[in-house]
């Protein structure tokens, strides 16, 4: 079970672009900080609430669909690994929007003091 | 789980001995994840429930939250992201040194979002008047990214466990034993990331305090002194620690171990990604 | 060596460093540290069974104490404080230590011999499973031992609902051991779950593709999908609760701003999908009676998969039908209705498929088909009580009645219960190598079946004409006097009826008459090894052609035979058959976490011992599990290998382990 320290990857399907993989994540990181920037000035723009709440909606889930799919490398694993995890997600979402959706409910509201 | 794959070549993305190809250990990362999803998402259930009918009276969050503090934290974890992305390709094509840099560095920028995060529960305790438990604000908010900052902390706590592992000595090192060795080198480095955490927070309580900057560095000097000395020192121990010492026993075939990391690493960056939207920036509309 | 030599020039290019003595592995097979140490998927199995047993009699105990004070109206056997405590316990006892843990019984003994496998994917986070469930289970009963004024045993019943359990209403310690066991309990189960999840998807034979997985196994995965993604919300719930008790947070305290009906739905989304965790198990292990004592396959596999596969995605969905009474709304309230009569579709066609696996088939009514025949038909009715349930104004009148107890006792005694106990008198055989005496089996079944329903079919007209539970007297002119009678007397019949069964048991294990392999002439793979099966489960890994790999062996036995030889072969050529060191370090990691529970749950944090106590003994065990998790990552995962002898004995060879 030894390896020599510095032995080089004979990684069998290495998809030839290592390069690019490395290229692609600091492209990807700088994409998300430009996200996260063009989140925190949009909250200062005078649209609708609805409107910008559903564009930091949007901006996050882009955010947060690189990372899994290129970060965390589901692009390219099998495809189970992705239907595992949007298990989890689904269920958890879900579950979120109806404990949020009950709360906001007539019935569920604080009495008047 | 036949001892001879080790010598053979590596697939990253296959692992014949599984049904799946899927390896183990990965499996269980995004199973676990799948279910660290629920566990978030009832945190943030929670908060989102109590921000959709404040008491009156209340706490307002616009008047205690610092969007430009959090949005520097939310950067600095995009970074480490970054960082640990490289550190699995690194170790993946056998490059230790470039692994245990990116390791460091993800540490580096893990250390400081945790700093960011002290920083801001002591501005809000001692400035804002918000504690855990005299404001549902605060007991819903500092409950959320209170279990987000120890993820992140066991998170750093293992990135520098397998950083301290890759030296492990392999055959052909001259060294005999290495159990007390890591035990050492894993210490000097928390203890060093700890005090350099103490130690940066007191920069920054100077800075505010003083108006100058020579002030402020003398005051900074004044107060810490031991403290940097220490962190110096630790610091020194984890250079030495780090120095090369023959061949050790740490490659491609741990990839997967540092993937596994990764996972998690990436997933505590997803969660901030939510709980920066949902519990920070939704404040401000 | 001597330290001060200079052995540069003698070191082989093959020699590693040494590690220190401590961290060698263990090699007790047998004693003591045979079980501490073990690893072996086989062994955990039996453990969980023999400390689900236990607390099985130990809540059937408390159960029989309920029905003594509920024998005759304004009894004065306990006090209500006493009775607070027994349901509370015996509820949280039969769901959490009896009925969990047999599950899990089987799911380790039995899961990795029917896909095929060696072991469980991760050893020895099995045997951390394993000891963290006997760490919970202590928390849980320390109680028990200690001075009722200040600690006692947990009494706020098994959902907990605050302010009930809150510090104001419940200052003792009992709520705190409440929430701490849980908590280890959970952790535990989520760790065992992700461990099944990994092997089913991962370490399946060659052949065998997922559907022709057994239904047992199918219900383990859809189990322990259940497990890792409803235990997160129950753990957030128990942490906020806890929070309240002690860090004055206002989670749930009205006076901070609060919302106790908060507790109820993250209760609830929780303990929902655990009732399916608690029948989805034994409806496969039904799923496997059924076709062996029917001498036919399951009648429409891919159906009764997808039903089970149904019933827990949408378990996730119905949770608020326990709270129709609280004033939700009438949208909401519909939805949860909808949503739980709908789950009932997939239940049902489950049941049609039982019915027709046995239509045409050769019947062989021995004691574990009675239990599985006895399930089908109690389950159903339990089933039916729950179709009322879901009928809101209806609930409206039965929530918190005995028709609720009714009901539940109905799909988890009626169901899981006589589930499992059929499941133990079924692979008994293969675990231990004795069957069961069939006169006495059956004379265990009529008892606890008559016992069982002597007990709680009244409840059902208990429950209409508006007896509460969770009360400890009532009055003698509310027309509940012989309902409540006869429901004691019952109990006491099922009482006697488990006494048998377990005496029964007992007595097979050690005198029981030995039998050989596959005595029910089965249709899995798990009846094709040696009663009870080696170490290494499998001589060579099966390479599986059908469903019901084992009936396929058994009538191709020259195909097999050829394919089995081969495989040997490729076995041995790979340096024989691969098993895992057994370790000690989960053991210890559990045993730190017991610690923590001890220091965050004994102490107060203002009287002395104070919170010195409770932080310093908590961070000791901290140090403790953190550094059992660290020894255990740096023993490393390399086991040892095994050599069949041409008798199938195993010869050692420790060569490549160190």
């Amino acid at each position: 079970m030894s390896s020599p320290a510095h032995s080089p990857a004979h990684g069998g399907h290495d998809h030839g672009h290592d390069e690019s993989k490395f290229q692609i994540y600091v492209q990807i990181a700088m994409l998300l900080a430009v996200i996260t920037g063009i989140e925190i000035v949009a909250v200062y723009l005078p649209f609708a609430k609805w409107i910008l709440v559903t564009s930091l909606v949007v901006l996050s889930a882009v955010k947060f669909l690189f990372v899994i799919f290129y970060f965390m490398h589901l692009r390219w694993d099998k495809p189970f690994c992705t239907i595992l995890f949007f298990i989890g997600l689904v269920i958890a979402g879900g579950t979120a929007w109806a404990l949020i959706a009950l709360f906001q409910a007539e019935a569920s509201l604080p009495l008047p003091t | 789980m036949s001892s001879h794959a080790a010598t053979a070549e590596i697939d990253h993305h296959h692992d014949p001995t599984t049904s799946t190809g899927i390896p183990n250990k990965k499996l269980l990362m995004w199973a676990f994840l799948a279910s660290d999803c629920m566990f978030f998402g009832v945190l943030i259930s929670t908060h989102l429930i109590y921000r959709l009918h404040p008491p009156a009276g209340g706490l307002d969050p616009k008047a205690i939250f610092s969007p430009e503090l959090t949005s520097f934290s939310t950067f600095i974890l995009l970074m480490s992201s970054l960082m640990m992305a490289l550190a699995v390709t690194a170790i993946q094509k056998g490059n230790i040194k470039s692994c245990r840099w990116s390791l460091l560095t993800t540490i580096f920028f893990g250390m400081i979002f945790l700093g960011c995060q002290v920083y801001e529960f002591e501005h809000f305790v001692h400035d804002k008047k918000m504690t855990l438990s005299n404001s549902l604000l605060g007991t819903t908010f500092y409950t959320l990214t209170g279990t987000h900052g120890c993820h992140v902390a066991i998170g750093v706590l293992w990135l520098a466990l397998m950083y301290v592992r890759s030296f492990k000595p392999g055959p052909g090192s001259a060294q005999r034993s290495w159990f007390s060795g890591q035990i050492f080198h894993a210490a000097t480095l928390i203890v060093m990331l700890l005090l350099a955490l103490k130690v940066t927070l007191g920069l920054v309580h100077a800075i505010q305090v003083q108006p100058t900057l020579g002030g402020a560095m003398g005051l900074f000097m004044k107060e810490q002194f031991l403290w940097i000395g220490a962190m110096l020192l630790s610091l020194w121990g984890c250079v030495w620690f780090a120095r090369p010492r023959g061949p050790v026993h740490f490659g491609v075939a741990n990839a997967i171990d540092v993937e596994s990391m990764g996972l998690y690493w990436h997933f505590v960056d997803i969660v901030w990604i939510v709980i920066f939207t949902a519990v920070y920036l939704l404040e401000y509309l | 060596m001597d330290a001060s030599a200079n052995t540069a020039h003698l070191i082989k290019e093959e020699q590693v460093p040494a590690a220190p003595k401590f961290l060698a592995h263990p090699t007790a097979k047998t004693g003591l540290m045979g079980w501490l140490t073990t690893v072996d998927h086989k062994k955990i199995g039996v453990l969980y069974g023999f400390f689900a047993l236990i607390f099985f009699l130990i809540g059937g105990f408390e159960a029989l104490l309920i029905r003594t004070q509920l024998m005759v109206p304004n009894n004065d056997v306990l006090t209500a404080q006493q009775y607070n405590t027994l349901f509370t316990m015996h509820g949280t006892t039969m769901i959490f230590l009896a009925v969990m843990p047999l599950s899990s019984a089987f799911f380790n003994f039995i899961m990795p011999l029917q896909i095929g496998a060696r072991d469980v994917a991760f050893p020895r986070l099995n045997a951390f499973s394993l000891w963290t469930f006997v760490a919970g289970a202590i928390i849980l009963n320390i109680g028990w031992f200690l001075p009722a004024d200040k600690y006692g045993a947990p009494d706020g019943s098994w959902v907990g609902y605050p302010p009930i359990t809150s510090k104001t209403y419940n200052p003792k310690h009992a709520i705190d051991f409440w929430i701490m066991g849980l908590q280890l309990l959970g952790v535990a189960s989520i760790a065992a779950s992700l461990n099944f999840i990994v092997t089913i998807i991962n370490m399946r034979a060659p052949g065998m593709t997922m559907m022709r997985l057994p239904v047992f196994v199918w219900m383990t995965l859809v189990t322990s999908f259940l497990v890792i993604l409803s235990f997160p919300a129950i753990t957030i719930a128990l942490v906020q609760l806890m929070m309240d008790r002690n860090f004055g947070t206002a989670f749930f305290e009205v006076s901070g701003g609060g919302m106790p009906i908060l507790w109820q739905h993250l209760f609830w989304v929780f303990g929902h999908p655990e009732v399916y965790i608690l029948i989805l198990p034994a409806m496969g292990i039904i799923s496997e009676i059924l076709p062996t004592f029917s001498r036919k396959p399951l009648f429409g596999y891919p159906i009764v998969v997808f039903s089970g596969a149904c019933i827990g995605f949408l378990g996730f969905a119905v949770w608020s039908h326990h709270m129709f009474t609280t004033g939700m709304g009438t949208v909401a309230t519909a939805a949860f209705a909808l949503a739980t009569m709908a789950i009932a579709v997939p239940t049902g066609v489950k049941i049609f498929n039982w019915i027709g696996t046995l239509w045409g088939g050769h019947l062989m009514m021995r004691t574990p088909m009675l239990f599985a025949l006895g399930f089908v038909w109690m389950f159903m009715m339990g089933g039916l009580s729950g179709i009322m349930h879901s009928a809101a104004p209806a609930d409206a009148q039965q929530h918190d009645s005995y028709f609720v107890v009714a009901h539940f006792h109905y799909v988890l005694i009626g169901g899981s219960i006589f589930a499992l106990l059929a499941g133990l008198h079924y692979w008994f055989p293969l675990m231990f190598g004795r069957k069961v005496s069939e006169g006495w089996g059956r004379l265990s079944f009529w008892t606890i079946f008559v016992g069982f329903n002597v007990t709680f079919f009244p409840m059902h007209f208990l429950g209409l004409n508006g007896m509460p539970r969770r009360t400890f007297t009532y009055d003698p002119n509310l027309g509940w006097n012989t309902a409540n009678f006869i429901a004691t007397m019952g109990a006491y019949l099922l009482g006697i009826g488990m006494f048998i069964y377990f005496a029964v048991l007992a007595y097979t294990y050690f005198k029981g008459e030995k039998v050989g392999r596959d005595y029910w002439d089965g249709r899995t793979l798990e009846w094709s090894l040696q009663n009870p099966p080696p170490e290494y489960n499998f001589a060579a890994i099966p390479n599986v052609h059908a469903r019901d790999a084992w009936w396929y062996e058994k009538h191709n036995r020259a195909e097999i035979e050829r394919e089995r030889t081969a495989q040997a072969k490729a076995e041995e050529a790979h340096g024989g058959i691969h098993m895992p060191f057994g370790s000690i370090w989960p053991f210890v990691a559990s045993m730190g976490l017991l610690v923590v529970a001890i220091g965050v749950t004994c102490f107060d944090s203002n009287p002395a011992p104070g919170i010195h106590a409770k932080l310093g003994l908590s961070l000791i065990g901290g140090v403790i599990t953190f550094l059992g998790i660290y020894f255990w990552s740096l023993e490393g995962n390399e086991g040892y290998h095994l050599h069949l002898d041409k008798d199938g004995k195993p010869v050692e060879d420790h060569g490549h382990g160190h």
